[in-house]
């Protein structure tokens, strides 16, 4: 049994958002929720400073917080690894959100229009809208589940289809061989706040 | 990497969790307060039947925001289903066996003729129960692994202590609205005093954990949020403390005279510090911001959610 993890290099990244919108195309993700984000930094001092690109999702925690404080069970991890919400156990108590350190859940109530002053749904919204009922559900918790359905398919995540400088790879940490283990190990991936202790199984490749 | 990107702030929970938590604290408070005093002699029979008659209500209604919270209301049947872990299922397991606890000891005080020695032992239950819904307001947030402004470790102590202020000030509204000035004024009087030290201990409270906050980078973020906010430093602080603090020791000089006009600035004192502690957990709820995400020397702020959808493209902005 594999177990899913990703390694991002930010040597790559010049952060154009290609992969959160390839999240919401594939997701149907309603506006303002985000599971794959891409933060904006400053490395350096003048006049050496530089703008960083740090993409964030849904870190798959090994030990994931969210699922220890879930009251209901909703929250769970796959045998691969994966944390996912079972969106029928879900009571939409938040206390998920409150619980993970990197901000990667959202509960969505009411799908709101893109589009200002009140305007109805366009067509593409009512199927996105749709689409996302069935998938997510409405009142509940909802996280990227690292495309598991397309993982199911044999393919990778939309995020990591997406990003056209390849600075996201997806892979089994479990098989040595694999491209995001050798990474990994060579170049010696680190994972966001190791002390929050959560064990998360994305990892980065800092610039240099 | 200097944090150019604004920090983010909770927005899940707000009002009806602040609600939720400061209803269960005042039904905790005025219990754990009127069940000891059942123990203490006939004389003070009066703040015990008013504690049960606050309690259950009082936990009910708060019960009724959490839910009303719930983004899928119809499935909190399910939310004890994994105590092991979750403090919330926790939590619902303290809250429901308390009420129905408050609410047995209520019936039988009131409507049915038992031996004082059953209402002694639901009593003494009750208070075990009481004591951990207080606790337990401040656990639930203490437990979030998130929002390190709530896990200075200070906040469960905090609204143990805001708990057993509001519900003596509920107390003491009930006791002034319902009993007679004559018979209750002496008592009232020891309540404005004991009152006035809750109080005071309660100030500690709040300038320990906001030091305790000051002293680490992410909670100093969610402190000073905390400082800049008017319903904060007014609305708790001035309203919430420092006034009922001074109005029950006006009280209790008052009431060793004629006592003239006192339950009206005793009633004032109760509502104000009511209204401070639901202030107090709001103001704590709302200010609670995620931390700083860092890595290898490396720091990170997150970009705010945005509430309100931006025009879309092509789309000319509102006038």
């Amino acid at each position: 049994m594999p177990r899913y993890g990703m390694v991002i290099d930010l040597k790559r990244c010049y952060g154009c958002y290609a992969c959160s919108m390839a999240c919401k195309t594939a997701n149907h993700t309603p506006p303002g929720v985000f599971w794959a984000r891409v933060l904006m930094g400053e490395v350096g001092k003048y006049p050496n400073a530089v703008r960083q690109a740090l993409p964030v999702l849904c870190m798959q925690c090994e030990q994931p917080s969210c699922m220890e404080v879930c009251p209901t069970g909703a929250t769970q991890q796959t045998d691969e690894g994966v944390v996912i919400v079972e969106k029928d156990k879900c009571m939409g108590c938040k206390y998920c959100i409150m619980a993970c350190p990197y901000g990667a859940r959202y509960s969505v109530e009411e799908w709101e229009s893109y589009f200002p002053d009140g305007l109805p749904l366009s067509p593409l919204e009512e199927f996105q809208k749709k689409a996302w009922e069935e998938k997510s559900g409405v009142g509940v918790a909802t996280k990227c589940d690292f495309c598991c359905d397309r993982i199911g398919d044999g393919r990778e995540p939309a995020c990591v289809e997406a990003c056209p400088a390849k600075a996201r790879i997806f892979g089994d940490l479990d098989d040595p061989n694999s491209e995001v283990s050798i990474l990994i190990k060579k170049e010696r991936g680190q994972v966001l706040n190791p002390e929050f202790g959560n064990e998360p199984k994305v990892y980065y490749l800092l610039p240099r | 990497m200097d944090p150019k990107v604004n920090g983010q702030l909770q927005h899940d929970w707000s009002w009806l969790i602040a609600a939720y938590l400061f209803l269960g604290g005042v039904g905790g408070g005025a219990y754990t307060i009127g069940a000891i005093n059942s123990f203490m002699g006939e004389e003070l029979g009066l703040s015990t039947t008013v504690a049960l008659w606050i309690a259950f209500p009082a936990l009910l209604v708060g019960t009724m925001f959490l839910i009303a919270d719930l983004g899928s209301p119809s499935r909190a049947v399910l939310a004890a289903m994994k105590p092991k872990t979750s403090w919330i299922a926790r939590g619902t397991l303290i809250i429901s066996t308390f009420m129905v606890l408050s609410f047995l000891h209520l019936v039988l005080h009131q409507f049915v003729a038992v031996d004082q020695s059953v209402l002694n032992v639901i009593a003494i239950a009750g208070i075990v129960f009481a004591i951990g819904t207080m606790a337990y307001t401040g656990i639930l947030l203490g437990a979030s692994k998130g929002i390190p402004f709530w896990r200075t470790g200070i906040v469960p102590a905090l609204f143990v202590i805001s708990a057993l202020v509001t519900g003596h000030f509920a107390l003491m509204l009930g006791i002034a609205v319902f009993g007679d000035i004559a018979e209750t004024s002496a008592m009232l009087r020891v309540m404005a005093l004991e009152a006035a030290v809750l109080v005071a201990i309660e100030v500690l409270a709040i300038l320990f954990f906001l030091q305790a906050a000051f002293r680490q980078p992410d909670p100093r973020e969610s402190a000073e949020r905390i400082l800049r906010k008017r319903m904060f430093v007014i609305g708790y602080f001035i309203l919430g403390l420092a006034a009922p603090l001074v109005l029950m020791l006006v009280a209790y000089r008052a009431m060793a005279g004629d006592g003239a006009g006192v339950v009206t600035i005793l009633g004032l004192g109760a509502v104000l510090g009511l209204i401070g502690g639901l202030i107090l957990r709001q103001a704590v709820l709302i200010c609670g911001a995620l931390p700083t995400l860092n890595m290898a020397g490396f720091e990170f702020r997150r970009i705010h959610r945005p509430k309100e959808p931006k025009p879309g493209i092509g789309m000319l902005p509102p006038s």
